[in-house]
């Protein structure tokens, strides 16, 4: 009989790995961390007309194809200087916060949870979200996959197709809201708002409740004192949509208030030998390194940063919570990279609380649907937050809106630097002479990694559920001393 | 015929290679089924593939795969009970296929009975494009009659 044996690999392999470099006495020394990049997509948009590219945006990635579109939308609108009018903008938000609500249950539940609910050492075979309900109970597991699906039948109404997202068109959005959709809507929101606070509670039950818990995500090597980047509305509070970026330092200090057009005059973005992916930093302070501190130039974009970056939330009960996690975790801002998993419950209630809000607005059912277009300014800028960080798409056109060139900073690669510089303070933490690297180990590493949910050139959709993760260990030299992964 | 067969296609189809299970279904779609049989494109993985799947009874999902050594064209059949990872029944933003599967019958939700998975040896899916790389492209004939075949002896066997 013959025996077929199907070893897969996937886009990461080769690439896509952690070196760690131990010293001759086993400490960590250096870690790199490399991603491949997508190629190609700039080319791929070069020639057609610009109203094409929110469609065609959504097919760079599996996981955040609403935030590519609502990026490009905005950046088109730019393109034709179109403000649209308050029912569509409203619409598009709408549409927005269900997608969010839809990312955000999937990140706890399937990949944040399992480290806490089930525990950060337990078998692998256990730690995932079959481990999660068995432990909190089989309605929990009915219920996100019951409310990811009403996230998904939202956006696919007003979106055209949940996935493949055809809402956005200069200046507007094609299709408005009936009453009685908008009544569904309604319902559907409630559900949200409370399944929500209930997934709060159930953090703060199973982690907050859990000194061991607490004392990992403050004192574990898991905290990194960077500066905070964030989209903020008018009273600087956190918008997913639209508004100003700010930028606070480590000390919580603002340094930038930009509007999203000059984002080219406070981010640059630096090439680094080892890795395909960029480097973006704030260029007014340079780039100075693998540093932390108040003269880095290094900043993170996530959910934890624009908390940090905001005075509070726009919706009452994501505000309690804000207040609450900062007294818990000793005031603002916080740099325990961990907390990032609570920064992101605090933002599913606000996604919840504002899809209801919007989904009650009188202006949600208006007839005013776009803009009507009379000139091309020829280039444009549209900022997002996406779930992952700050997504900016920029555009330039000829005077017949034809794209002559495309710009992408995609929320994940704001973190690249971040991300690197996680990685190695918590192999530095973890693993040294005394204590060589274990299975467990990895997991601990993976967790500073996870909390960052990292979409590298929004292409990671390819990666093995349970992340295959290759960690090499070399010497100073290069010469391979040991690998582990799964 | 009683029972809902459906016929996925994921991938992506501006990622070249990546796009060849969307491809392939849009090919089948032309070819004479009985009726009753659905065909669906996706370039979603993880919980999503659920919410494709729901309520029907067999499904036959088309993906793409690169193993070590794999020749590019080679097309290879899956069931879970010896699932290897393809490319998009893998997430790293979400549960993989089986670990949904799990779930899904935990709490009981209609999945199907019979799940099929045929995964083709790609080459090149790192750069964004409509078609396939030539070399896939000169198998495709070849790839898309042995994927016929296989349809043919899981599906209808008789």
């Amino acid at each position: 009989m013959k025996t077929l044996t199907i070893d897969p690999i996937t886009r990461l392999e080769g690439h896509g790995k952690i070196d760690i470099f131990l010293n001759d006495e086993g400490d960590v020394e250096n870690v790199y961390f490399q991603v491949p990049e997508l190629r190609g997509f700039e080319k791929f948009c070069e020639g057609r007309p610009v109203e094409e590219l929110p469609s065609i945006v959504t097919k760079i990635c599996g996981v955040c194809p609403g935030c590519h579109h609502m990026a490009s939308g905005k950046a088109v609108d730019a393109v034709f200087g179109l403000e649209p009018p308050p029912t569509a903008k409203k619409l598009r938000e709408l549409f927005y916060m269900a997608h969010f609500v839809h990312s955000h249950i999937a990140h706890f539940y399937a990949l944040a949870a399992p480290d806490f609910v089930v525990g950060p050492n337990a078998p692998a075979a256990e730690r995932n979200i079959l481990g999660v309900i068995n432990k909190v109970g089989l309605e929990i597991g009915t219920e996100v996959i019951k409310q990811r699906r009403i996230a998904q039948e939202i956006q696919a109404l007003l979106g055209g197709h949940q996935t493949h997202v055809v809402m956005n068109i200069p200046g507007g959005v094609k299709k408005g809201l009936t009453e009685e959709e908008r009544d569904d809507i309604v319902k559907k929101a409630e559900g949200f708002v409370e399944f929500s606070k209930f997934s709060m509670q159930l953090f703060k039950d199973v982690v907050i409740g859990n000194k061991d818990y607490v004392n990992i995500i403050l004192n574990g090597p898991y905290s990194l004192k960077i500066h905070s980047m964030g989209l903020v509305d008018k009273n600087k509070k956190v918008n997913f949509y639209d508004g100003t970026v700010r930028v606070v330092d480590t000390d919580g200090k603002e340094l930038y208030n930009y509007a999203p057009k000059d984002y080219m005059d406070f981010v640059e973005e630096r090439v680094e030998q080892w890795s395909y992916l960029k480097f973006p930093y704030l260029k007014k302070i340079g780039w100075k390194g693998f540093v932390e501190g108040q003269d880095s130039g290094v900043y993170q974009a996530t959910p934890l940063s624009r908390l940090n970056a905001s005075e509070g939330m726009a919706t009452p009960i994501a505000q309690k919570e804000y207040d609450f996690m900062y007294e818990t975790l000793g005031g603002k801002p916080v740099h325990a990279t961990l907390a990032m998993h609570w920064a992101r419950l605090v933002e599913l209630i606000y996604s919840a609380e504002h899809c209801l809000e919007l989904a009650k607005d009188p202006d949600i059912t208006g007839k005013e649907l776009r803009a009507p277009i009379d000139k091309i300014v020829g280039e444009g800028v549209g900022i997002v937050e996406a779930q992952r960080g700050t997504l900016t798409h920029h555009y330039w056109t000829d005077d017949k809106g034809m794209v002559r060139k495309v710009n992408l900073i995609v929320g994940t690669t704001n973190n690249h630097a971040a991300i690197c510089m996680s990685l190695k303070k918590a192999a530095q933490g973890l693993i040294n002479k005394g204590n060589p690297a274990t299975e467990g180990t990895l997991n601990m590493i993976e967790m500073a990694f996870r909390a960052y949910d990292p979409c590298f050139s929004c292409a990671t959709h390819s990666l093995p559920g349970q992340m295959k993760m290759v960690v090499n260990f070399l010497d100073l030299d290069g010469k391979l001393i040991r690998s582990i992964g799964r | 015929m009683d029972e809902k067969i459906l016929i996925l296609g994921i991938g992506n189809d501006i990622l070249k290679d990546d796009g060849i299970g969307p491809r392939l279904v849009k090919d089948l779609q032309k070819s004479s089924f009985p009726e009753g049989i659905s065909f669906k494109t996706s370039s979603m993985g993880g919980l999503e593939i659920l919410e494709l799947i729901r309520d029907y009874h067999t499904v036959m999902i088309l993906d793409a795969i690169k193993t070590k050594d794999g020749n590019p064209g080679d097309v290879y059949y899956f069931n879970p009970s010896d699932f290897h990872e393809t490319m998009h029944l893998s997430n790293l933003h979400d549960v993989n296929f089986i670990t949904a599967l799990e779930l899904a019958k935990k709490i009981k939700l209609s999945i199907p009975e019979t799940i099929h998975i045929i995964a083709v040896e790609i080459l090149e899916d790192m750069e964004f494009g409509r078609s396939l790389s030539p070399e896939l492209e000169e198998k495709y004939p070849e790839i898309l009659s042995r994927v016929q075949e296989h349809l043919q002896s899981k599906l209808f066997p008789d």
